[in-house]
Parts: structure tokens; C-alpha cells; sequence
């Protein structure tokens, strides 16, 4: 009787998990009917204002597919989605820095779907399709103009002090130092994003075209080290120097970039490396302060530098080629690029001065077009030199390494140059190993 | 021994294939990556013998101050986490402490936590101007204690490690309290009638019995320093620098650079320094049983 009992049991209790495991995955079949696209991106891959999220919203109302984001801090971001990739656990959507093109890039080729035979891939610019393309085909989708970081200086500060724009090191140095002795923290530097502090060694690009107009090429045939160019060390010692000198200010090591915006809207600190649009984004948040008005621009007066670094690439979103959902995700793309959604995308991104799609007129005024188009140009290191991307944020652990004294500016050049040679030598690059 | 009793051995290969397949098979196929190549940017795998570990451990690597701040962290953290556990389990067990169960569950309550979350705040509670710590300082007028806690190369190591042993006292705390509990009250009232104080009676009655429960704490406690990620990649990303790196932090970055095999190399490492400690541990832990 008992043993009959048992028997009763189990069976019943088997029976039950089942039915239950059925009905589990029916309700699973039907939760799929509405599709939810993961987009995975670092946070300055998404404007502050929150227009891409706007977007999405709209596009969930219009198809009823919603887009998850996924947003990680900008100092992991390069290796997460690395790591994320190659385990297969990337998201559907993914939006990572551009180009994509050189040997040391993250090599979205790999995991990404083509789309080189999407329309709207015709109406980018030229330059911004080069930076999502590799192996001749392209796969990804990007909005940003081109990018030309200045320092932005507090035009009442440089006044009330009687300070003219510095054109070299010595006179940047000198303002520097009026602006300290006034009390205000002369340069607003942040370095807790790992990127930010990195800018000045190679957004100068134009200092090592004057010293060879093939540099860029030699370095990528290895015919030339980085210590073969002296402007390179002397920014980095020059970035010391000012550090040592106090002209970051105290915190600096703790100061996360996402603040400047209120250190330099209430004359905290004098100056801070940042494109032209981010005056709008200061306005939005600071209305008094006036930051189109109040707010010039100069050329980074690194290593005596006057050429301003373009850097025609910017962050851009590919879609998973493991997705369950690449057509849904086309479909997102295709919202993105709708002539309206582009205008809506510049309005609605007040950092944003121009997009990479000609059929939008810019939002530079007339004055700001005036000082761009007298400057020199060069294009930027990063996206001409192989394995200096790659690097972007563990030079920025170097330097930072270099402010609290471990190492020297001389560690910090070595240490970028072993990297490189290491990464090129890990890829067999033929410049470097035959 | 009745053999009869005993389950035949296959009823135990179930398990025991799972375990063979998805637990030491990686294992061994990681250390066997080790001696290569391997990377993300080509296909082939090419044997290299000792070459990783070589590059490990020679000349002035930085992977060999990842491995000392591993042990150093591993060390002090185990050291802080069992002397606070132990005295706050000693202090929450006493008579005249009020509402104990509560007190415990406050301070086991940052375990609950996720270490990704508690960096993020004590970031932010350690910012030198905006951080509630400094403020405090400068508040109530001990300005020169207000300290750049997480970049000040002298001061890093000690922060981390104390929000580390913030984080994990509590669990720590809750073990001893359970061995603690077990301990039959008679000795204790023995020793009182022979006129033993509060530390005669930890010295002779309360450490000799709670041993085996302070092993398996420094077990756990070493097994978790050594292994450490999270709470350095969430309050400081390995820096100033890369001053805080530790070998999983080093572990990680070999991955995303693409490095597979050096990434196996440094987890081998750690595989081998563990295998050798916990040995030692459960060892001296079985020879106090035998003892006992």
C-alpha cells in the first residue's frame, strides 16, 4: 500500500513538472512576439540629452520593437565589449568608436552584419563611411561630424586678467600661471574616464606631419618608432610639468569629465578641452552662464602645436551578426537615418555642432565657421596610426601613473611604445615581423 | 563496515562526468593554453613551452607587482576581515548587548550587496571636494584629515582594502557567531569559578575551539583575496595608474588586448598559488582533527 502510494506520487509530481515546463515554454513562445533589441554602448557613445533614447521610444510606438540600452562607463567599455564579443554575450545593437579599418582596431568585421547595401549608406559622408568600412564593405551606421577638440576658455576670466589666446607652450604656461595666482584652477582636467587626458598627445598629429608628411605612413611600415619623434615626448613632459605646477587643480585625479560643465559654468577653472559644441551643451544645463557668448576656443598650444587634429571618425553602431534580430535591428537604422531623424538628433544633441550627413545643414555660426576654416588641419594619430587606439586608455593609465610620480614622462614614451610593438607582433603584422 | 550499505561506485559517474566535463576539463585545456600562442588575430595555435611564464616572471614585469599586490591584499584583507569578524561576533554574543539580531543583521547587510554597487558609492563617498567623507572631515574642523583617499598612492591600498574588509566582515561575523553558539557555556562557567578574566577565557577556551571555524574563514577569506576583481575594478579600475592592478585585473586586460594565452598564463598562476595554499590550509586543518 505504501509503495502503491509513493508510485501514486511520483507520477503525479512528474506529471505536474511537465505540464508546468510546457506551459513555461508556451508563455516563453508568446513573450516573443515582441521583440526588445539590446543596445550596448559607453556613455559618451550617447549624447547626455538622451535624443538616441527619444529615438528609440519613437521607434517602439511606430513598430512596437523596443530598444533596450545597456550603458557601460567609458573607461571599460573598450575591453568589455572585446571580452563580450568573444564569448558570444554581445548585445544586438553595439556602438563602439571608429574606425574600424586598421589592423588595430576592434575588428567589428568579425562580429558584425554587412551593410553595405543599405540606402542610406550612400548619403553619409565620405569619410564617415571609410570609418565604418573595412575590407571593403561596410557595417555600421554613424551620425557625428568630424571631431576637433579645442580649448575652451573663459572669455571674463582671460579679460578680467588682462590674458591674450596663447599661440605656444611658454605663453600658455604664463597664462596658466596668472590664472593660478587669481585663485581659479587654470585647467579643468579629469582624468577617473581614462580617455580625456590622452588628447593632447594625439590630436597634435599636425606637430609630427611638419616634422615629415609620410610620418604616418613610416610609423605604420615601422620604418619610424614614437621615439623618434620629439614633439611626442615633449607633450607628454610638458603635461607634467603643468601638472606639477598645480595648473589642474587638486583633483584632478578623481574629476570625472561628465563634471566640467559646472567647473567651468561657475568659474571654477579657466579652461578645458572639449569640441565646439559642447558650449551648447554647457548652455543647456548653465542657461546664465552664456557659454555661446562666453566660452572662445584656441588650438591646444601643446608642444608649441597650431594645427588643429580632425579626427573624421567618431562612435558608430553595428548590428551582432549572432543577433536573432538583424532585420528588426536594420529596421532601427533605417528609422535613425530618416531625414527627420537626423534633424532631430542634431537639435536634440546640444554638444553636436554638425552631423557626417551632408543633407543637414550644420550648427556652427557663422563666427565659429570663420575660426575653423582660418585654422590648419591635420587628420588626428588615432585614426591613421596603427596600434595607438588600441592603446587610447592605457596611456591614460600611464599618465595617470606619471601625475602620482611612478613613473617618468621617459616610462610613460617607452611604455606606449612597447605596447605597440607587442600588439603589432601579437598580430603578426608583416611591418614588424618580417 | 557493512559493504552492503555502501552505494556501488557508478552511482556516483553522473556527477562525477559533469563535474569531469565542465569543471576540470577547462581547467586543465586553460593550463595546456598556457604554453602557447594562442590569440585572438590568427587561427593557428602554436606551442612556445615556458615562454608566457617566462615573460611572467622575469626582469621587471609588472605582472610581478600584480602578483605581490595580490598576496599583500590577500594577506591583509584576511587578517582584517577575521580580527573585526571575530571581535564584533564576540561583541554581538555578550549579555548586555540590546537588540543583537538586528545589530547583525546591519552589519552582515553589506554582503548582500554587489560589489560592483558598493565600489560606485564609496567612489563617490571618497571623492576628495564632493565626497561625503572629506566633507565630514571638514565639517566638523579636521581638515587635514580630509585626504585624496583613492589617489594618493600612499593612501589607495589601505582604502581599498578597508572597504573590502567593510564588505566582508559581516559574513564573516555571522560564521564565528555560529561557532561561537556551539560552544558548550559549562567551560566558560568553569573557568569563572577558577577566577578566569575575559581574556584567560578567549585565549584558553574560546580560540582552541573556535579553530576549526577560523580555518574555514581564512579559506574562504584566502581563496577570495586571491581572486579578487570586482571591488578594485569598480572603486579604481587598477589605478592610480595602474597602482592597484591585481592578477585579475591583469587577467582581463590580456583578454580584451586579445592575448588569450597570456590571460591562461596569469590564471594558471593563480590556479597553482591557490592549489598550493588551500593544500597547506587543509592540511593543518585536517592534523588539528587527527589532534582533536
Amino acid at each position: 500500500m505504501k509503495r502503491s502510494m509513493k508510485k501514486i506520487i511520483s507520477t503525479s509530481l512528474t506529471a505536474a513538472m511537465i505540464m508546468s515546463l510546457s506551459v513555461g515554454m508556451a508563455t516563453t513562445a508568446k513573450a516573443d512576439d515582441k521583440v526588445t533589441l539590446t543596445f550596448g554602448s559607453h556613455q559618451s557613445g550617447l549624447p547626455n540629452s538622451g535624443i538616441v533614447q527619444d529615438l528609440a521610444k519613437e521607434f517602439e510606438e511606430e513598430t512596437g520593437i523596443k530598444i533596450d540600452f545597456q550603458i557601460s562607463p567609458d573607461a571599460q567599455w573598450r575591453d568589455l565589449i572585446k571580452v563580450k564579443m568573444d564569448s558570444g554575450e554581445a548585445p544586438d545593437i553595439i556602438c563602439v568608436d571608429t574606425p574600424i579599418g586598421l589592423a588595430s582596431s576592434i575588428h567589428m568585421d568579425q562580429y558584425c552584419v554587412d551593410l553595405s547595401d543599405q540606402e542610406w549608406l550612400s548619403r553619409m559622408e565620405e569619410s564617415a563611411v571609410s570609418a565604418v568600412s573595412a575590407g571593403g564593405k561596410s557595417y555600421g551606421i554613424t551620425f557625428p561630424g568630424a571631431k576637433m577638440y579645442f580649448y575652451l576658455y573663459n572669455k571674463q576670466i582671460f579679460e578680467d586678467l588682462s590674458l591674450e589666446v596663447p599661440t605656444n607652450y611658454e605663453e600658455f604656461k604664463t597664462v596658466c600661471q596668472t590664472i593660478l595666482d587669481s585663485g581659479v584652477t587654470p585647467i579643468y582636467e579629469a582624468t577617473t574616464n581614462g580617455w580625456h587626458q590622452v588628447l593632447p598627445l594625439f590630436e597634435t598629429g599636425g606637430l609630427w606631419l611638419a616634422q615629415d608628411a609620410e610620418m604616418y605612413d613610416k610609423l605604420n611600415a615601422n620604418e619610424i618608432g614614437l621615439d623618434e619623434i620629439p614633439s611626442l615626448k615633449t607633450i607628454i613632459e610638458q603635461l607634467n610639468e603643468c601638472a606639477e605646477l598645480g595648473y589642474y587643480g587638486d583633483d584632478y585625479l578623481s574629476n570625472a569629465v561628465e563634471n566640467a560643465k559646472e567647473a567651468v559654468a561657475t568659474g571654477k577653472c579657466a579652461m578645458f578641452i572639449a569640441e565646439l559644441g559642447w558650449r551648447g551643451e554647457v548652455d543647456a544645463d548653465y542657461p546664465d552662464f552664456n557659454a555661446a557668448e562666453n566660452l572662445g576656443a584656441f588650438v591646444m598650444p601643446w608642444g608649441d602645436n597650431q594645427v588643429i587634429g580632425v579626427n573624421p571618425a567618431s562612435n558608430a553602431y553595428f548590428i551582432n551578426k549572432d543577433s536573432k534580430y538583424v532585420d528588426e535591428a536594420k529596421q532601427f537604422f533605417d528609422f535613425l537615418a530618416r531625414p527627420e531623424n537626423l534633424q532631430k538628433r542634431l537639435d536634440g544633441q546640444p554638444e553636436l555642432s554638425a552631423l557626417c550627413w551632408p543633407e543637414i545643414t550644420s550648427k556652427y555660426s557663422e563666427e565659429d565657421q570663420a575660426f575653423i576654416d582660418s585654422l590648419e588641419k591635420a587628420n588626428v594619430v588615432q585614426t591613421s596610426v596603427n596600434y595607438i587606439d588600441s592603446q587610447w586608455m592605457d596611456v591614460g593609465k600611464d599618465l595617470e601613473a606619471m601625475y602620482t610620480g611612478a613613473y617618468t614622462p621617459d616610462d610613460v614614451l617607452q611604455t606606449i611604445i612597447d605596447r605597440r610593438n607587442e600588439q603589432a607582433e601579437l598580430q603578426r603584422d608583416p611591418s614588424w615581423t618580417e | 563496515m557493512n559493504k552492503k550499505k555502501l552505494y556501488p561506485w557508478y552511482f556516483a559517474s553522473g556527477a562525477a562526468i559533469l563535474f569531469f566535463l565542465l569543471c576540470f576539463l577547462p581547467g586543465i585545456l586553460g593550463i595546456a593554453y598556457s604554453f602557447t600562442d594562442w590569440n585572438n588575430f590568427t587561427d593557428e595555435i602554436n606551442f612556445v613551452g615556458l615562454k608566457n611564464y617566462k615573460e611572467v616572471f622575469q626582469g621587471n614585469s609588472e605582472y610581478v607587482s600584480y602578483i605581490l599586490n595580490t598576496v599583500m591584499f590577500t594577506i591583509v584583507t584576511t587578517v582584517m576581515k577575521t580580527i573585526v569578524g571575530l571581535a564584533l561576533a564576540l561583541l554581538l554574543t555578550q549579555k548586555f548587548i540590546k537588540m543583537k539580531n538586528f545589530q547583525r543583521m546591519v552589519i552582515f547587510s553589506p554582503q548582500v550587496m554587489s560589489y560592483l554597487v558598493v565600489g560606485l558609492v564609496f567612489k563617490s563617498m571618497l571623492h576628495p571636494t564632493t565626497g561625503f567623507l572629506n566633507n565630514f572631515f571638514r565639517d566638523i574642523g579636521l581638515d587635514a584629515l580630509a585626504k585624496n583617499w583613492l589617489t594618493d598612492l600612499g593612501l589607495v591600498w589601505p582604502t581599498v582594502m578597508t572597504v573590502d574588509t567593510w564588505k566582508g566582515m559581516g559574513y564573516i561575523m555571522v560564521v564565528v557567531i555560529a561557532g561561537l553558539m556551539s560552544i558548550s557555556p559549562e567551560y566558560y562557567e568553569a573557568a569563572s569559578i577558577d577566577g578566569a578574566n575575559f581574556f584567560q577565557k578567549l585565549r584558553s577556551i574560546t580560540l582552541p575551539l573556535l579553530k576549526p571555524v577560523l580555518v574555514n574563514v581564512t579559506v574562504l577569506n584566502v581563496t577570495y583575496g586571491l581572486r579578487v576583481f570586482d571591488m578594485i575594478y569598480s572603486l579604481t579600475n587598477g589605478g592610480p595608474g595602474n597602482a592597484t592592478g591585481v592578477i585579475n585585473t591583469a587577467v582581463y586586460k590580456e583578454f580584451s588586448k586579445g592575448d588569450l594565452a597570456m590571460g591562461t598564463t596569469l590564471s594558471s598562476v593563480l590556479f597553482f598559488v591557490l592549489l598550493a595554499l588551500l593544500y597547506f590550509i587543509i592540511r593543518s586543518m585536517e592534523n588539528k582533527e587527527v589532534g582533536a
